[in-house]
């Protein structure tokens, strides 16, 4: 049998794959030598800006200033640094002194170019800034940037909006709220908690009603995070109806309206261990000592946290009376029963020690 | 020396097998690359520091903490303490304490003011038996589990039995965090709910300094043993789970810290305490659930460097070390092989699985089959000095590319390396270990398979590795020579 191929032709291939692949390591290595080189300029100046913008600015928070520097296009990353953190620093925002140094500069057409020229991170540090400006101006660009497919961007954007107007912007941001599943809920918490509840809860209340189950058990725990008292009606009129027991269960966990827990106590024999867990636990956290024997059987659940939430729902309900849970434990057959209240007392015992 | 013209004509046509082999792979991790050099841009382009979104305290899911210790008594109090200082809002640490001879248990529990509590212990996961759960008066946060010895497996399900949390996160007793490590890692569960399981890069402590129980500054190791692990761990993570990733096609998560999603473990049956690699034995088998009930999932890969872990810097431990994990890799690939061109087996049955078997598990036998035939048809004159050394030439050439592409990737990322210096030695390192070091990793790799064939393990047993702890930064508190094993990190 012959050799598949002239043995020369393979060494020579081999050797030139070798030649090809060493020089495009060296040319890669150069490349990454070069790219900290660059970089490492970069961030002295950046840092170099940062710290004189910021000086700048927290001097001018104290006592605004007469006149000020001009803003060069090579400190504009630097100052938006220094600008974002001071604002969100006690004391930051809406400063007289910082919204007269950003009118010297002529900072809003500044932050507009920089949407249309920057990088990811400088558009989306741009867009924090313009909604710290308050730049009316600016309102419609953001009003385009909500709908950006980059989650990062949209939900900056809708943030930005809200500062500058909330009353405009809830019409836009309520609805990403609904239809963006890509926005980190903690992110848009932070968001509704910043506008506060007057500009937000007529709109996200009628949203609740309006949305579908899948989408609702996250707006209704929006609406409780920013009003309790906005989140009442609605949490009512969910529970009154048959509806999905993920949001039944949100509803038990944010609800604190002592009125609706006669929708609640029904929902101790529900079918989904979830829904009679976050029952026991509201009836706890609301009901009174007449509710105990209506839990008392859920201490044999054959779930765990069931057994776990009502026994500490009715050491709550008892006001911490520890003589008690203990006769209540002790007239209990199952074991497992027995064992739960067991641990509550010991839990409550060592919470006591803290 | 001589032989027949049959065998020659076998052995250059097995040369050609080689070639093919050899291309193939080079191609496939080139592809990785391509993917990871993707992946990590978006990354640190919607993770940049300067507008990270604050999460609200009660939208970031509470997390259980399990810590399996066996004969930890030297660390594990510094472990724990620096656990405590992580910068999460909701969290527990349930350290398991398996059957410790020495006085591990006795030690977190003065440490801590323990009590021996009554807890209603859930036993989803079939475990030894648990003696007893301590809980402390001083700190909510701090439970230990006492159970009979039953190795790492076993501890963790003993773990996930008493955690209370719906994220569990797995942290090596030996294992050194940032401050953010935890918010990092539980980050992909927030941004997308079919999420099941993350994981994160792990890197080399030799050489760094740690102060309080957390890393304070990053250096390269000086001993060449962990400095050539520091570039084959950057080549591992940064393109050998990052491009897995966006496919949702990773197969490992260090077992030395990853994070999961609790229900879903306990419904594939948590870890398999009969196995040497229960950590990449679980992400597999989760892989395969998932795949067999047709549900959506995810399971991702942090690029941040949020874990750092001391490795071998003694040959012995090493060869150790390395053998456990390709035992660990044959036993989890070829326990589920059912993954494998599952019909709806995605990116995960039909790309990462085949390739895992072909080039991570069977690829090492091959490696050294190679080496072996160029060594006979050298020694039978049918290799000229010319041919070897072009081969040779070519083989070292690419593997230094990938190497030259793991740190142009880590440039773009992190730069957790940024002296020039310190990227040259990087650079010396991945040129020099394509002569010795990795056909001993090939060697050790296929000894590791012979074992499993040979089924010579008993029951798996927590790995012991000698540490020498220079980086530590308690007077007193040196690590003892021994603990956990970690897991798979090299792909």
């Amino acid at each position: 049998m012959a050799i598949p191929m002239n043995a020369d032709g393979q060494v020579a291939v081999a050797f030139w794959v070798g030649i090809c692949v060493t020089a495009m390591s060296l040319a890669l290595l150069a490349v990454v030598l070069v790219l900290r080189q660059l970089a490492q300029r970069r961030e002295r100046n950046h840092l170099r800006a940062t710290a004189f913008w910021k000086q700048l600015l927290g001097e001018a928070m104290r006592a605004p200033p007469a006149q000020a520097p001009a803003l060069p296009w090579r400190d504009m990353t630097g100052f938006m640094d220094a600008w974002n953190e001071l604002h969100d620093a006690p004391g930051g925002a809406d400063n007289a002194g910082m919204r007269a140094v950003a009118e010297r500069i002529g900072l809003a057409p500044k932050l507009e170019r920089m949407l249309d020229r920057g990088s990811f991170h400088d558009r989306v540090m741009a867009i924090i800034a313009i909604g710290h400006l308050r730049s009316a101006s600016s309102f419609d660009r953001l009003t385009e940037l909500v709908g950006d497919a980059s989650p990062i961007i949209s939900i900056s954007a809708a943030r930005a909006m809200m500062r500058i107007d909330a009353a405009r912007a809830v019409q836009k941001v309520v609805p990403q709220i609904e239809a963006r599943h890509d926005w980190v809920d903690g992110g848009i918490a932070q968001m509704l908690h910043e506008a506060g509840p007057d500009a937000i809860r007529a709109e996200l209340g009628a949203a609740v009603l309006r949305a579908n189950d899948d989408v609702a058990p996250r707006l209704v725990r929006f609406l409780a995070g920013i009003s309790r008292e906005a989140a009442t009606p609605v949490i009512g009129r969910i529970l009154a109806e048959p509806h999905d027991e993920h949001l039944v269960s949100t509803c038990l966990q944010v609800m604190s309206e002592l009125a609706d827990l006669d929708k609640v106590r029904p929902l101790l024999t529900h079918p989904r261990w979830h829904v009679r867990m976050h029952a026991a636990a509201a009836i706890g956290r609301l009901g009174g000592a007449d509710d105990a024997a209506a839990l008392e059987p859920l201490l044999a659940d054959p779930q765990w946290w069931v057994r776990y939430r009502t026994a500490q729902a009715l050491e709550h309900l008892f006001r911490g009376d520890a003589a008690r849970l203990e006769r209540l434990r002790d007239a209990q057959e199952d074991r497992y029963a027995r064992d739960i209240v067991t641990q509550v007392m010991a839990e409550r015992a060592l919470g006591e020690t803290r | 020396m001589s032989i027949p013209p049959e065998v020659a004509t076998f052995l250059l046509w097995l040369q050609w097998g080689f070639l093919a082999y050899f291309i193939c792979i080079n191609v496939v991790y080139l592809g990785l690359n391509f993917i990871s050099m993707f992946a990590i841009l978006r990354y640190v382009r919607e993770h940049g520091a300067g507008f990270r979104i604050k999460n609200f305290a009660d939208y970031q899911p509470p997390v259980s903490i399990v810590v399996p210790a066996h004969n930890e008594e030297r660390t594990i109090i510094a472990t724990v303490r620096s656990l405590l200082r992580l910068g999460y809002p909701t969290f527990e640490v349930v350290v398991v304490n398996d059957g410790s001879t020495d006085r591990t248990l006795q030690a977190v529990v003065d440490e801590f003011g323990l009590v021996e509590f009554p807890e209603a212990y859930r036993s989803r996961l079939p475990t030894q038996p648990v003696e007893r759960i301590f809980a402390s008066p001083n700190n909510g946060r701090v439970r230990v589990v006492d159970k009979r010895n039953g190795g790492k497996a076993d501890a963790l399900n003993a773990g996930i039995n008493t955690a209370r949390y719906p994220l569990f996160c797995v942290v090596d007793a030996d294992c050194i965090l940032q401050q953010d490590s935890l918010a990092r890692v539980v980050q992909p569960f927030l941004e997308d709910s079919s999420m099941i399981a993350a994981g994160g890069v792990i890197r080399i402590v030799n050489g760094c300094k740690v102060k309080d129980g957390l890393l304070s500054e990053v250096d390269l190791p000086d001993r060449a043993l962990p400095l050539v692990q520091t570039m084959e761990y950057l080549r591992a993570f940064l393109f050998g789970r990052l491009g897995w990733s966006p496919l949702n096609a990773l197969l490992i998560i260090s077992g030395a810290f990853g994070v999961f999603y609790k229900e879903r473990v306990i419904a594939a049956g948590g870890y398999k305490s009969d196995l040497v690699g229960e950590d990449m034995e679980m992400v597999v088998r989760l892989h395969d659930r998932m795949r067999a009930e047709k549900r959506r999932y995810r399971i991702a890969f942090v690029p941040d460097p949020i874990c750092w872990t001391e490795v071998p810097s003694d040959l012995r431990s090493l060869y150790s070390q390395r053998v456990r994990w390709q035992q660990g890799l044959a036993e989890s690939l070829f326990g589920n092989w059912r993954l494998m061109f599952r019909r709806n087996g995605g990116a995960v049955g039909w790309v990462a699985y085949p390739f895992m078997l072909l080039f991570e598990c069977i690829g090492p036998v091959i490696e050294v089959l190679g080496y072996a035939a160029v060594i006979v048809l050298g020694l039978c004159g049918m290799v000229s000095a010319e041919a070897f050394v072009a081969f040779l030439f070519a083989s070292v050439g690419l593997g230094v590319l990938l190497s030259v592409n793991a740190l142009m990737l880590e440039e773009i990322s992190f730069h957790l390396y940024p002296r020039p210096g310190q990227q040259l030695k990087l650079f010396l390192v991945a040129v020099l270990e394509n002569f010795g070091y990795r056909q001993m990793m090939s060697l050790f790799r296929v000894i590791g398979l012979l074992r499993w064939m040979g089924r010579l393990r008993s029951r798996a047993k927590w790995g012991h590795m000698r540490r020498s702890a220079d980086w530590h930064d308690e007077p007193g508190q040196a690590i003892a020579p021994q603990g956990p094993a970690g897991s798979p990190a090299a792909s």
